[in-house]
């Protein structure tokens, strides 16, 4: 309890602390990306049903609103619920069929699903096609949540990712994330016990893609800009994955502690190198999974738990 | 009658694994299912855990028709299974593990760890609750797997192979935990090798072989016939008992 109300005043200080707009623009974007982490973590984590195919969420709830605003003028704000709606028949259209099937049929899935809508959203003149849709050229205000500066973003972000973390920790305690846990350990012994495999594997699908397609909405009203690719490009989808396995999948905080880990190691690779380290961002994922892989699969969390109990054993015959 | 199959039998291709068994269970019964390698008791018990579809005959439980029923149905209906070899939830902490199972009939947390301590200390694992399933060893995996199932409130319990690689003074503390187990209420139905736990516990025996069920009753008669002996021994122990 107490690392949780230190962790919330450390992120509430930091816009405060480091002001600059650098600094400002990666803490948003550490708190985007754990978002998007820590939703995909309640599939993918909790039940270890490892979506691949997470950006069609994300897309979904990126092009919504601003697809209100250029086409009825609304503001962007009113595509974000539209957004959660059609990210929940998503996943119950992806989840229904591939959750009877066992082994990687549903990374296969997703990740079938996610290219092909990003197909179809590149040549969908309605869409934007290829060029993709605009928001408001300036900021407007609080009524759809655009402004001119970073600040209140921050703030935002920060009260979902708070919402969604309180949400995960209530999931985590209850029957339905012990019934999650469990099938990620082994169906058929979960089956045994009497676990609706399907069906809570479909809700827990159901509860990470609404809170995904909040965060592609959050984005695209922040950027004021979406096209395919950083809607539905796998890039976001991976992004996911590597920062929930980097902080340990599975965990309250482990999407968090990738995120900061990540981001601000993806920001500075990107400035000191710009323009001509494109490929980097790739290179950078893949040497995570290999090493994550090879050393500690359970991500940082795991290695903490391994480690802690040595630190402290040395602490204490100090 | 708490359980009845009729005629069931399941192929895997040109496979006959269990040809047309037959099994009735009375409420309070310890059934005792042998039989040599690949006699097809474990597909027969599958059938009965609603893990294995049969390829014909009906089961029923309690009057209800459970033959293609799964495996999550058979749970609520109270139907417990353990497996050959455990399958606790690894990364998952001893008393997790059994709250998962103590879910099914109390859905609110609280209710489901106080039934689930309850469970861990008939079983006696109350003192390693916190501990990761993946620390225990063998006899207390084994465990695990029947507290886990107990906390799911089962009328019929099936344990396969359950106390198998114990050794000599923790198969007398498993053989007393099914006892108590037993005392509790729980139908037991016991998929076993070692004929020590078979003649000590089961009050009738099933005795399987290349998917028929070849002979049943009292364990002391059933070790005695014929067709039992040369299932296990083969047709050629006459001769070697005359020449013994």
């Amino acid at each position: 309890m107490k690392g949780t109300i230190a962790l919330g005043l450390v992120f509430l200080a930091y816009p405060f602390v480091l002001s600059n707009a650098f600094y400002l623009d990666i803490g948003v974007a550490l708190l985007l990306a754990a978002i998007s982490a820590s939703a995909w973590n309640i599939v993918g984590g909790y039940a270890g049903q490892v979506s691949v195919g997470h950006c069609m969420f994300f897309g979904v709830g990126a092009y919504l609103p601003l697809l209100v605003y250029q086409h009825w003028q609304l503001p962007p704000i009113v595509g974000v619920p539209v957004g959660i709606a059609i990210s929940l028949v998503l996943a119950i259209l992806v989840g229904m069929p591939t959750f009877r099937l066992t082994g990687h049929y549903f990374s296969m899935a997703t990740i079938a699903v996610a290219e092909l809508i990003r197909l179809v959203v590149s040549t969908w003149d309605f869409a934007g096609a290829a060029i993709g849709l605009q928001g408001p050229a300036v900021g407007r205000g609080w009524y759809d949540l655009t402004f001119r500066g970073e600040l209140p973003y921050y703030f935002i972000f920060l009260a979902v990712l708070a919402i969604l973390l309180f949400v995960t920790w209530q999931v985590q305690r209850s029957r339905f994330g012990y019934y999650l846990r469990a099938i990620k350990a082994g169906e058929r012994a979960a089956r045994s016990l009497g676990v609706p495999v399907r069906r809570t594997k479909l809700y827990a699908l159901m509860l990470s893609a609404a809170f995904t397609s909040v965060a592609g909405s959050l984005y695209a009203i922040k950027t004021g800009f979406i096209d395919p690719d950083s809607g539905f490009g796998i890039l976001v989808s991976v992004q996911m994955v590597i920062i929930a396995a980097l902080g340990g999948a599975g965990t309250l905080y482990g999407p968090l502690v990738g995120a900061i880990i990540l981001i601000p190691l993806q920001t500075a690779t990107n400035t000191w190198f710009g323009g001509g380290g494109t490929g980097l961002t790739y290179i950078l994922y893949g040497g995570i999974i290999v090493v994550l892989a090879r050393f500690e699969p359970g991500g940082l969390h795991e290695m903490w738990h391994r480690i802690a109990p040595r630190f402290m054993r040395g602490r204490d015959a100090a | 009658m708490l359980l009845s199959a009729q005629n069931v039998s399941k192929e895997f291709g040109n496979l006959r694994a269990v040809a047309g068994a037959d099994l009735s269970i009375d409420e309070g019964e310890i059934i005792g299912l042998i039989g040599p390698n690949g006699a097809g008791k474990s597909t027969f018990f599958n059938c009965l855990a609603g893990d294995t579809l049969p390829t014909t005959g009906k089961i029923m439980f309690d009057g209800v028709d459970v033959t293609t029923a799964p495996p999550e149905t058979h749970a609520r209906l109270g139907i417990g299974r353990t497996f050959q070899v455990p399958a606790t939830f690894e990364d998952m902490t001893i008393l997790d593990n059994v709250m998962v199972g103590a879910f099914l009939r109390h859905p609110h947390r609280a209710d489901a760890r106080d039934h689930a301590l309850k469970v861990l200390d008939l079983v006696g694992l109350k003192d390693r609750q916190e501990m990761r399933a993946r620390s225990l060893g063998t006899p207390g995996r084994k465990r695990l797997e029947i507290a886990r199932v107990l906390a799911t409130g089962p009328r019929l319990m099936l344990l396969d192979e359950a106390l198998a690689g114990l050794t000599p003074a923790e198969l007398q503390q498993a053989i007393a935990l099914v006892r108590k187990i037993h005392e509790t209420g729980v139908t037991l139905v016991i998929v076993e090798h070692i004929m020590e736990v078979i003649m000590t516990l089961a009050r009738r025996v099933i005795v399987f072989n290349q998917g028929h069920v070849i002979a049943q009753g009292e364990p002391q008669q059933v070790v005695k016939d014929e067709a039992v002996i040369e299932a296990y021994l083969g047709r050629g122990h006459r001769n070697w008992r005359k020449r013994g």
